[in-house]
């Protein structure tokens, strides 16, 4: 007779022991089970192709030592929880678990070699931080704004009306009023931002022209929720996901359409955490043209003779899935690289780090709110990298990268071009 | 660091001297800080056998190095010196008052020079990134099994047993010039640095080599001081100028060129015949890798997940097809030609050997997923997949012969420890190096991550670990590291006294690297 097998006897070695709400038994688990790999640290080593940009962990990169790192942060984890320390023990620890940029680089990487989610730990320890020493001051003003005004940029919500009028004009359906098949889904940094409000107004135009059956919210529709996520702030993300599942179902709509990388990774992936259920489809905008110029319905009319790298927003790349032990880290990687190649005289050249081991712009986790310069000098490593191919435009879809990333590059001595997707295709049609 | 310590006046004073020799913001000792620097893969943490240090200082160069461990020496602290912090091997403070000295701000390539084959690196250098600017120039520098994230120099100085050793030289013969920071911090430049600081060509000379102070196989193994700068050799390379990968993380396979590169797998009845089948591929002298990998090793760098390892290992999918089984890699170092000609030579000696080739299957399960990855880089932090950690039982290093008795009686030990020990199947990794000449035996098996499991296991080993010393280690040297490696084998092989009296004369303040040196004092 065979042997009895000798298995572990903790069944968490057995099979993925993350499911479900991440709580503290879960936050102990993934930060005693760092080895100290370092693999949080770098693109994983079969993905390095130079010295220069071997680096994958931007808040680790600029602040050097070890706890600001995936594995420093398990170990501030393992010591908050075991009572070793205590949130308010060091000034530093704010700075460690804040200017993290949630881009999920370390995460992505990690999952490379054993089951965890580093970063469902810090938004964890986030969460347990806020409930101990408060918010950030440098987040409150973002805060109120959501609780007051329902989006991060303590807008009024009329302000929402400024290109809504825009798009009003092109016929586009408001569905507080009206019946579509899909919902544009404008989100708060394209819908208050004056510098980004056009890529709206050029997206509604591509999808009208192509007959697309769709509408907005105008002055009514609510943030996503994802600042309040990110930062750690779980009833506020609550709040808003749910009134906006809610509304999305009573709407009737099929598909939930987003332009902005954070609105999708969050609607997509973090919606599925909460009790009420979406009956929706959600996709990037970029997702949805892809298949019109599969479809071949988008006809272009307009050489664009310029070389462009394509930067992979963390939320619409590696963080835009929820995660299944053993199978592929996908995202919206091969979509927007066939919008670019289908664009008669664009010219794509890859930068080095891409896809799921691409490097943060900078802007996301809350960084560009409340650390600016290190939000920047992030900007500025991935505007270099682009530079690097010899590309004279780097082309995205984030309301956030495209402001970091415009950020930073002012007193770059080098200039590149920073160009939304469907702003550059627009040129051509 | 209490708060008490922190007002300390004697703290106060160092901290002013770390923060005049090399800046306010490269020196730490905040808690946070401190408490990202103590634990590792190995027990001491979860055993509470290490601590966190008093300080982490950040320095630039060899001279902001010679000046922390200046004051290492002035204040009779302990340092240690650590590299890329992959795996953190006896980097775990295990005394109060440590240094740890990182060298995250030393991470250049200052150099590679094509034509004579060396590149001249800092500290923080991973083999990945060597690796990667070495492929553009047509050059190769290995990996050991740990995985490419780890520091080159780092790799070097300890042990460096990769793969392709057995062609290459294992990497601590691979060093050439070095820049180091001594113990007491006098600067000392070996090989052609003696002569020229820019010049990394030659390791040897003038003078004593001085390069056995260092390294392994079993020198210091490094920790020795400080090493700020080395030329490590590079060697041709037929491969692709980037490294091929296909698929998406964590499915990501690697298909070589064939006309320079193939794997076999060959399967043989017992381990005895295996270990012949190795040397005579040695005495062929073909091949750029051999290795007698246990069936363990294959599902750690195979599995994806940890379902899928304990899925496939209860299906017994490598058990009962890799036993005994040798990988081999051709390498068309010179040609296209050259691989022809070495694999009609390997299946002469394939069948005059008796070995049949591993299910076909099994070698496309394996090959495009892992062999031909694991010669840049092993994915070794998996090891860690199945239980929270791996252990070894007894590192070895002889003949290959040698090797057989050593796992055999190893297996006896595993199964007299299982559990704790879980399922491994009779581990055995057998490297081959030096073209067979000498081999390097290694028992390791995974472990449970806790500490009722390791303390026991720990318990365990020492048991055995004193049975070995009495039988004068003849099987090998138990799973310790560093001092205690030193320690136990020191005595044994009679290189105690070269070892304690380097460590008199160039550490008088016994303050390099405690946890991973020989006491000279015991």
């Amino acid at each position: 007779m065979a042997k009895e097998m000798l298995l572990p006897k903790d069944p968490r070695y057995l099979k993925y022991p993350l499911e479900g709400p991440f709580d503290q038994e879960k936050a102990r688990w993934t930060a005693f089970n760092c080895s100290r790999c370092s693999v949080c640290k770098w693109v994983n080593s079969w993905q390095v192709k130079s010295a220069r940009y071997a680096r994958i962990c931007p808040q680790h990169t600029r602040y050097l030592f070890d706890s600001h790192s995936g594995q420093g942060k398990c170990d501030l984890a393992l010591a908050i929880i075991d009572g070793k320390m205590k949130w308010g023990d060091d000034p530093e620890i704010k700075d460690i678990l804040f200017r993290c940029t949630m881009c999920g680089g370390c995460d992505a990487m990690d999952k490379n070699i054993r089951d965890a989610e580093l970063v469902k730990l810090y938004r964890w320890m986030r969460t347990e931080y806020i409930k101990d020493q408060g918010i950030l001051p440098e987040q409150k003003p973002l805060v109120d704004s959501l609780k007051q005004y329902d989006n991060v940029w303590v807008q009024p919500r009329s302000k929402r009306n400024d290109w809504a009028k825009e798009l009003k004009a092109l016929g586009i359906k408001d569905l507080n009023k009206e019946k579509a098949e899909v919902l544009l889904f404008v989100g708060c940094t394209y819908g208050l931002s004056q510098e980004l409000k056009g890529t709206i107004v050029n997206i509604a135009k591509i999808l009208k022209a192509n007959k697309v059956d769709f509408g907005i919210l105008g002055e009514s529709e609510l943030c996503c929720g994802s600042p309040p996520d990110k930062i750690g702030l779980p009833d506020e993300f609550e709040r808003l996901a749910t009134a906006n599942i809610k509304r999305f179902n009573e709407l009737g709509v099929k598909i939930v359409v987003t332009p902005c990388a954070g609105c999708y990774g969050t609607i997509r992936v973090e919606y599925d955490d909460l009790p009420v259920k979406k009956n929706f489809q959600v996709l990037h905008v970029a997702e949805y043209i892809e298949t019109l110029i599969k479809d071949k319905k988008i006809k272009f009319k307009k050489e664009v003779p310029v070389a462009v790298t394509w930067h992979d927003p963390c939320h619409m790349g590696r963080m835009s899935r929820p995660y299944v032990p053993g199978k592929d880290i996908l995202g919206v990687y091969e979509e927007p690289r066939t919008i670019l190649k289908a664009i008669p005289g664009v010219e794509l050249v890859e930068m080095e780090r891409i896809k799921e081991y691409a490097w943060c712009c900078g802007g996301g986790g809350g960084a560009f709110t409340a650390f600016k310069d290190f939000a920047q000098w992030t900007a500025r490593e991935r505007l270099t990298e682009a530079k690097d191919t010899g590309a004279s435009m780097i082309v995205t879809s984030c309301p956030w990268c495209e402001s970091n990333l415009r950020a930073g590059g002012i007193g770059m001595e080098e200039k590149m071009e920073i160009k939304n997707l469907f702003d550059l295709m627009m040129e051509a049609l | 660091m209490t708060e008490t310590a922190k007002n300390d006046e004697r703290h106060q004073q160092i901290l002013k001297a770390f923060q005049a020799a090399i800046g306010v913001e490269n020196v730490k000792d905040n808690p946070a800080t401190v408490n990202a620097y103590y634990g590792d893969w190995l027990p001491p943490k979860i055993l509470g056998m290490s601590m966190p240090p008093e300080f982490v200082v950040l320095p630039n160069g060899t001279m902001e190095t010679q000046a922390v461990i200046k004051i290492c020496n002035r204040y009779k602290i302990p340092f240690i010196p650590v590299g890329s912090n992959q795996w953190s091997l006896t980097g775990s403070p295990n005394r109060p008052h440590t240094v740890i000295i990182d060298c995250k701000r030393m991470g250049a390539i200052h150099e590679i020079d094509e034509k004579n084959m060396y590149a001249v690196i800092e500290p923080l250098c991973t083999l990945a990134q060597v690796q990667a600017e070495a492929y553009k120039r047509g050059l190769y520098i290995g990996s050991p099994e740990a995985s490419a994230t780890a520091s080159a120099i780092g790799g070097h100085v300890f042990q460096g047993m990769w793969g392709v050793g057995y062609r290459l030289g294992v990497a601590y013969r691979n060093i050439l010039g070095i820049e180091w920071v001594l113990p007491n911090g006098e600067i000392l430049r070996t090989g052609s640095f003696s002569q020229d600081g820019d010049n990394g060509f030659w390791g040897e000379g003038p003078g004593p080599d001085l390069r056995g102070m260092l390294r392994g196989y079993a020198g210091a193994m490094g920790g020795v001081g400080m090493v700020t700068k080395m030329a490590v050799k590079l060697h041709p390379y037929p491969g692709p100028k980037v490294w091929p990968v296909e698929g998406t993380i964590p499915n990501q396979t690697s298909t070589l060129p064939e006309d320079r590169f193939k794997w076999y797998m060959v399967k043989y009845e017992s381990l005895e015949d295996a270990i012949k089948f190795m040397y005579e591929v040695g005495r062929a002298e073909i091949a750029g890798v051999v290795q007698k990998w246990p069936t363990v090793y294959y599902i750690w760098w195979w599995a994806n997940s940890n379902e899928e390892y304990w899925t496939e290992w209860q299906k017994r999918t490598f058990q009962d097809n890799v036993k005994n089984a040798v990988g081999v890699c051709l390498w068309g170092f010179c040609s296209g030609k050259q691989l022809e000609y070495e694999k009609r030579v390997l299946e002469d000696i394939i069948k005059e050997t008796g070995g049949k080739p591993v299910k076909q299957e099994v070698y496309d399960m394996w090959v495009p997923r892992t062999a031909n990855n694991w010669i840049r880089d092993t994915h070794g932090s998996r090891m860690m997949r199945p239980s929270g950690t791996f252990l070894a039982l007894r590192l070895q290093t002889d003949t290959l012969k040698f090797s057989i008795g050593q796992v055999k009686t190893g297996y006896k030990w595993v199964e007299k420890f299982s559990p704790p020990i879980l399922d491994s199947d009779g581990p055995d990794w057998i490297g081959g190096y030096d073209f067979g000449h000498f081999g390097f035996g290694e028992t390791d098996f995974p472990v449970e991550k806790n500490a009722e499991v390791l303390g026991d296991l720990m318990g365990k080993l020492l048991e055995m670990v004193k049975e070995d010393v009495g039988n004068g280690l003849e099987n090998g040297v138990g799973p310790f590291l560093g001092g205690a490696y030193h320690q136990m084998a020191a005595p044994v092989f009679k290189y105690d006294k070269l070892l304690k009296g380097i460590k008199r004369a160039i550490d008088p303040n016994r303050v390099s690297n405690p946890p991973h040196q020989i006491d000279p004092d015991a």
